[in-house]
């Protein structure tokens, strides 16, 4: 990858240049420390902040809507028109982060491997241009509940992104990941990287790893044990009693890709079939017709979430696991279970045994 | 894309959180970080508050029955209709035949409003909101004791707290953010104590479960009461100090012993001991109740708070007692004077100071006696003293539980709703008004810690939706009032000149951070957090006596259950949001697909002695009556104890409608069907 | 058809409601076939075992076994009404329109038994996935050795699929055992659950060199392979199809994810060591 630079001040006109071709997706400020991407427009260009907590809302929603219509059935005497709906809008997310950039990355293996490929998720997928921007502001980018160390997915992606700026200090160093980033690294804004500004990089996110929490090796034995079956009942039935049964863990974590499908009929004597985010952790998440609820206690569903998300063999089966680190969980939860906690709760124990 | 701050209008919480709108459609519902009551949490019904808005049986224009029909018509049609009719029934039958009825969920402007149009224009005080006798016993006995019928700490401030107790309340369900807080104070060492005859989730993590005979709370009050004055454990300067009439109470509680409360009240006596130590010896200790429909008689609620009293847990931060409102707007339209016996900022009617100050404001002369509750307009019409019922946001015929509201409405010569859907009490409506839903109006909303939040107008309203305040801005204007509010901000203004602890709470105070806790008054523009501290007492608190213990519990030999009632999982008063959001339509309908005929929780070893199995049904057997429902086993329930959830129509009508007033429990046996 | 719309794994194509034939309470047989020729042709290429997600336009989808053998000519489904979806098409009548997708799942790999004895131990309606298995080996009879049938119902009014079974009995070179848990007035037949007919004098159940083909209500499932195993056959040598809350169908909406598997496209069919390995309640 060739580097190049840009000026700070002049990192804005890259949204400049992406208008041109895209409908433009930046982080902004809300409320205290509040963040939210949204669409970019003349108006509310000069809001955009880089520098600011990864909103909590997902950006997987942009290519995995919380709630999209698949197709509109119209009935009529004799004759039924299904007609399926696609969104082709070419999408930029300027200053998507590593973690949200890995969460992508496992959707795209879910939902286009395996033996069929989803057309709606592809659709969307192949008009996205990501701008990946790296955490280097302990404190500011990079929160407590952050960890995607661990996970391996950062402070820095490695790949999937189109570019990817980083802050060193009064220039940002930009680097292409795709053929549609190096077309658009021509652009006489971009000016040559030295090897100055390289080291600078190296030196910063040497810097920035020290301040994630020391927990790396924890998560590879909470993979070991859950993919063993080794966690106690005990652990699992601990994780429910202190689940709410809300389902935020699901919808702010940018790897989880449960929907459910519904016929909603609209106002026009019409139907639409919706998909929208569902959860594992709802009691009705597999509750059959007929009342057969494999999984009706709460630490059974909680242990299916754990499992699905640190299970060897699924880590295998899509090469990728469901998992970036991203700390959402943990922000979200009512009852500190998100996946830190879980993962601090089932080396403990586990580990307690294994002692004995 | 937009994204705007608003607040969830669900529960009592009122948790912040974004809507992500295009100004035609909402597509989406994320927690706000930052707000201090939730801090970036929301439960399954945030996640889905955006639904409602765009539900296809949305009324998009005014209907008005004609033969027996309902026919859309225009607003000026409906108005005139509605004023005509109205007009005609007070000039026949006087100003007392008219009753206006809003549900909890209703904004601050829509009660402040129909309150005002009841009582300055058509000159009754028969106002109330929905939820029955049980929440006016909070608020009475709040006022007499603290002086304020709400929360004195906020939600936050439980973080600090060293002892929570949780009484009758499940939070999981009902307030899960605050449930949550629940529980992650307790990770961090604060000791908790759940008092509940169920098992719930908060209750897995307490380290005293106190699972109490139903009806036995001021047993327990009473017994921890006299244990931490036994051991000294009282704080006297706090009482000496502020407090009054702790003689009278003392003389109350001498037969509380502990061995017959805990025998009463079926629990262990040494725990009761030590959540009373707990409790009196804490730095700070917080109580937290509900005035949902669950909820208590009155001792248990004086209980509660000369509890709090006795040891001097006002005031400070993390301490306190909170009446939690389960409803989103309960606090709120309770200070905006929807009780027949207090205009808005809880003046009595016959107060005649408070009263004279109102009559200044609004230009006119007001009635001097209570008016009706609710279930008293809705049980044979008032005694047939009521001919016209006003309906807001309300639809009594699937939520109301006490009363027949089918047959009063049938009754009823006039009747008019405003709602968003046509709903089961449409049915027997002569007008209906079509109001704008969440996310298209910005209104006030107070939640349970006193929080007056906005809420955002993030799409335009559908079709010729109005807002509910709006409507009855029209109508009392085409009754000859010169009502001239623009906006909501404009009735918000006059608010702050009528109540006083909203003094400052503009839409522009309020819009500058997370809304404003009352008081928020000229002296206090940001509102206050907890009331009463840093020794500002005004006045002094009043212990009140509870009644003398008497071994009560006598074994009914033919009814030796207590049947109990309540909420069940999201059933929810079949509230509108669940019906119209996919997800929570399942979740909610789990139970009832599971039961269709809805359950009776029985736990498994009351069972084993009945010789019923899950699924089997069985007749319930009270003195006032009899009802047939399924068995469900559970162990959450208490023995001896079984739970009835409130949608549960026959058992209602059968027992509990006959069932005297302000039992919170009802002596059944449980028999095998005869077929 | 564009591009775009053959590849959407999510579009159903419409399928119309020929005749509706009552099977026993709650429980009716529709046939039907596609609108469109040529996805008759393609759908009718599906192994016995696989299952089609059935959709009721404005009601919702659910997923349902091809109960047909590949080689019969009419497609059919044998759904009992039991939710709203199902409850909904139990209300059609011929000629109405709905959306079928498929065929998805694994199947039974028929052409992997070849040589081998089949035994089919069915209970309920268990036999409606089993059955399109059963044609198919009758059809291709000389490709499979023995052929043992063992069916059994709560009363005679349960059993399933009666011409079908009435011509089992009747026919040479299969055995076809019979048994109800309750007899009513007329039965002649066995009394007592399926696994009483393991141990009837005259039937030796073959168990060298055959697969056994399981699928009954949880209890039923649970004492026929205690049963079977304890007459020696291997775990790899029992196979079944699971049930599950599905939405999708292809994998992806993650209702129907047991353990490691998504029972829609690793299964519904599994041998009884994987089901075990799935560490869930069946």
């Amino acid at each position: 990858m060739k580097a190049r630079i840009i000026e700070s001040e002049n990192v804005m006109k890259i949204v400049d240049l992406l208008m041109e071709k895209y409908e433009v997706i930046a982080p902004f400020s809300g409320l205290g420390r509040d963040s939210f991407f949204e669409r970019v427009t003349d108006e509310n260009k000069h809001l955009i902040k880089l520098h600011i907590p990864n909103p909590y809302y997902p950006p997987k929603r942009f290519v995995f809507p919380h709630i999209e219509r698949m197709m509109r059935i119209r009935a009529g005497k004799d004759k039924i028109d299904i007609e399926p709906e696609y969104n082709v809008k070419p999408l930029a997310i300027f200053g998507i982060r590593s973690c949200d950039v890995a969460g992508i990355g496992h959707l795209d293996r879910f939902f286009l491997g395996g033996k069929y490929r989803d057309c709606y998720y592809e659709i969307r997928r192949k008009s996205l241009f990501l701008v990946n921007m790296v955490c280097s502001m302990p404190g500011v980018d990079i929160t407590d509940e952050c960890f995607c160390l661990c996970a391996d997915t950062g402070p820095a992606a490695r790949e999937l992104f189109d570019l990817q700026l980083m802050d060193i200090g009064d220039v940002y160093l930009v680097v292409a990941g795709s053929m549609a980033g190096e077309e658009f690294l021509r652009d006489p804004i971009f000016k040559k990287a030295t090897q100055e500004h390289v080291d600078r990089r190296r030196a910063i996110l040497s810097e920035v790893r020290k301040q994630f929490k020391d927990t790396t090796s924890w998560f590879s034995a909470t993979v070991r044990y859950v993919s063993q079956g080794a966690v106690l009942e005990k652990t699992w039935e601990e994780i429910g009693n202190r689940c709410l049964e809300c389902g935020g863990c699901t919808y702010v974590c940018p790897a989880c890709t449960c929907f459910t499908v519904s016929d909603r009929k609209s106002a026009n004597g019409e139907v639409e079939r919706v998909r929208i985010w569902d959860s594992c952790a709802l009691g009705g998440f597999t509750r059959m017709a007929g009342g057969f609820n494999p999984r009706k206690a709460v630490h059974d569903r909680r242990n299916r979430r754990f499992y699905r998300k640190l299970a060897h063999y699924f880590i295998q089966r899509e090469l990728s696991m469901a998992c970036v680190g991203c700390g959402r969980c943990a922000a979200v939860c009512h009852g500190d279970v998100g996946m830190p906690a879980v993962v601090e709760m089932i080396r403990r124990a586990t580990v307690q045994v294994e002692a004995k | 894309m937009a994204h705007k701050l608003t607040t969830c209008t669900f529960c009592g919480v009122g948790c912040g959180l974004y809507l992500e709108t295009d100004g035609k459609n909402i597509f989406g519902a994320y927690p706000s970080m930052s707000h201090p009551t939730n801090r970036g949490r929301i439960c399954i019904r945030g996640w889905h508050v955006h639904e409602v808005a765009s539900a296809p049986d949305r009324l998009k224009k005014p209907l008005i029955k004609k033969n027996g029909t309902f026919v859309e018509t225009t607003w000026d049609e409906a108005v005139n209709t509605v004023v005509q009719r109205l007009r005609e029934i007070k000039e026949k039958y006087g100003s007392d035949s008219l009753a206006f009825l809003c549900s909890p969920r209703c904004s601050n402007e829509e009660s402040y409003l129909l309150q005002k149009f009841a009582r300055a224009v058509i000159g009754t005080n028969n106002v109330d909101h929905g939820t029955g006798v049980y929440g006016h016993n909070s608020i009475n006995v709040l006022l007499e004791m603290i002086g304020v019928p709400a929360s004195t700490n906020s939600i936050e401030e439980l973080d600090k707290s060293e002892v929570i107790i949780v009484d009758g309340v499940d939070l999981g369900k009902q307030l899960p953010t605050i449930g949550g807080r629940v529980i992650r104070a307790h990770l961090n060492g604060a000791k908790v104590i759940v008092i509940d005859s169920r098992r719930h989730r908060v209750a897995e993590n307490a380290d005293i479960f106190l699972q109490i005979r139903p009806g036995t709370e001021y047993i327990l009050y009473g017994a921890m009461c006299k244990i931490i004055y036994d051991k000294g454990l009282c704080n006297r300067s706090f009482i000496k100090g502020h407090c009054q009439d702790f003689d009278k109470f003392l003389e109350s509680i001498r037969g509380y012993d502990l061995i017959g409360a805990s025998d009463e009240c079926g629990v262990a006596p040494d725990l009761i001991e030590k959540a009373a130590t707990w409790y009196a010896t804490a730095k700070n200790a917080a109580i937290l109740y509900s005035t949902g429909i669950e909820s208590r008689r009155v001792e248990s609620i004086i209980g509660s708070v000369n509890l709090c009293l006795i040891a001097g847990q006002i005031g400070k931060e993390g301490a306190g007692i909170y009446p939690l409102t389960e409803h989103n707007n309960l606090q709120g339209v309770c200070d905006m004077g929807m009780i027949p016996s207090r205009f808005a900022g809880y003046y009595s009617v016959d107060d005649f100071a408070g009263r004279a100050r109102l009559e200044k404001i609004w230009g006119k002369r007001l009635p001097t006696s209570p008016g009706l509750n609710a279930r008293e307009t809705l049980t044979h019409c008032g005694n047939g003293k009521i001919k016209a019922i006003w309906l807001c946001r309300y639809d009594p015929v699937s939520t109301a539980f006490f009363a027949d509201a089918v047959s009063s409405l049938e009754r009823a010569e006039f009747v008019v709703v405003q709602h968003l859907f046509k709903t089961a009490t449409g049915d027997y409506a002569d007008v209906i008004l079509p109001c704008t839903a969440y996310g298209e109006e910005q209104v006030t909303f107070t939640n349970t810690e006193r929080r007056i939040q906005l809420t955002a107008k993030a799409i335009e309203p559908l079709g010729e939706a109005i807002p509910a305040w709006k409507q009855i801005c029209m109508i009392a204007n085409a009754f000859g009032e010169n009502w001239d509010y623009n906006t909501a901000a404009d009735v918000m203004a006059e608010i702050g000149r009528v109540v006083p602890f909203y003094e400052r709470a503009s839409y522009d105070n309020l819009s500058a951070d997370y809304g404003r806790q009352w008081p928020c008054t000229l002296e206090k523009p940001h509102g206050t957090k907890t009331l009463f501290a840093d020794g500002d007492i005004p006045y002094k608190f009043k212990f009140l006596p509870l009644p003398g213990f008497t071994e009560q519990r006598m074994e009914e030999k033919d009814y030796p259950l207590q049947l109990i009632f309540g909420h069940s999982l999201y059933y929810w008063h079949r509230n509108v949001l669940i019906q119209h959001s996919e997800i929570l339509k399942r979740e909610y309908r789990i139970l009832l697909l599971d039961y269709p005929e809805g359950f009776v929780e029985v736990n498994t070893s009351d069972a084993e002695k009945l010789k019923v199995r899950d699924g089997e049904k069985v007749q319930i057997v009270a003195r006032t009556g009899s009802a047939v429902a399924a068995v469900r086993l559970t162990n959450e329930i208490r023995q001896g104890t079984v739970f009835v959830p409130y949608f549960l129509r026959e058992v209602g009508e059968k027992i509990l409608g006959r069932a005297i007033n302000g039992q919170d429990y009802v002596p059944v046996r449980i028999q095998k069907l005869t077929t | 058809m564009n591009e775009k719309t053959e590849k959407n794994i999510y579009l159903p194509k419409i399928a119309i409601l020929d005749r509706v034939v009552d099977e026993i309470k709650d429980v009716r047989t529709f046939y039907w076939h596609f609108e469109d020729p040529a996805e008759q042709e393609k759908f009718k290429r599906f192994l016995p075992g696989q299952f089609a997600q059935i959709s009721i336009f404005g009601v919702g989808e659910f997923p349902a076994s091809l109960p047909p053998s590949p080689t019969e000519k009419e497609t059919f489904f044998t759904i009992r009404a039991v939710g709203t979806c199902t409850e909904a098409l139990h209300r059609m009548k011929p000629g109405e329109k709905f959306g079928v997708r498929g065929p998805y799942g694994n199947g039974f790999p028929m052409d992997k038994y070849e040589g081998k004895n089949l035994v089919f131990v069915a209970g309920g309606i268990g036999l409606i996935p089993l059955r399109s298995c059963i044609i198919y080996a009758i059809e291709n009879r000389d490709k499979y050795g023995k052929i043992q049938i063992f069916y059994g119902a709560r009363t005679p009014a349960e059993l399933m699929y009666r011409e079908n079974l009435s011509q089992w009995e009747k026919q040479a070179g299969i055995e076809c055992y019979l048994t109800v848990d309750r007899a009513t007035d007329g039965w002649q037949g066995n009394v007592g659950v399926v696994g009483s007919l393991f141990k009837k004098p005259g039937v030796k159940v073959s168990v060298e060199n055959t697969i056994a083909f399981v699928c009954g209500p949880p209890i039923m499932f649970r004492f026929v392979i205690k049963d079977l195993l304890e007459m020696g056959f291997s775990e790899d040598n029992i196979v079944s199809t699971l049930e599950r809350y599905m939405k999708c169908g292809v994998g992806k909406c993650g209702h129907c994810c047991i353990g490691s598997a998504y029972v829609c496209v690793d299964g519904p069919v599994f041998t009884y060591r994987q089901i075990k390995k799935l560490g869930e309640d069946i």
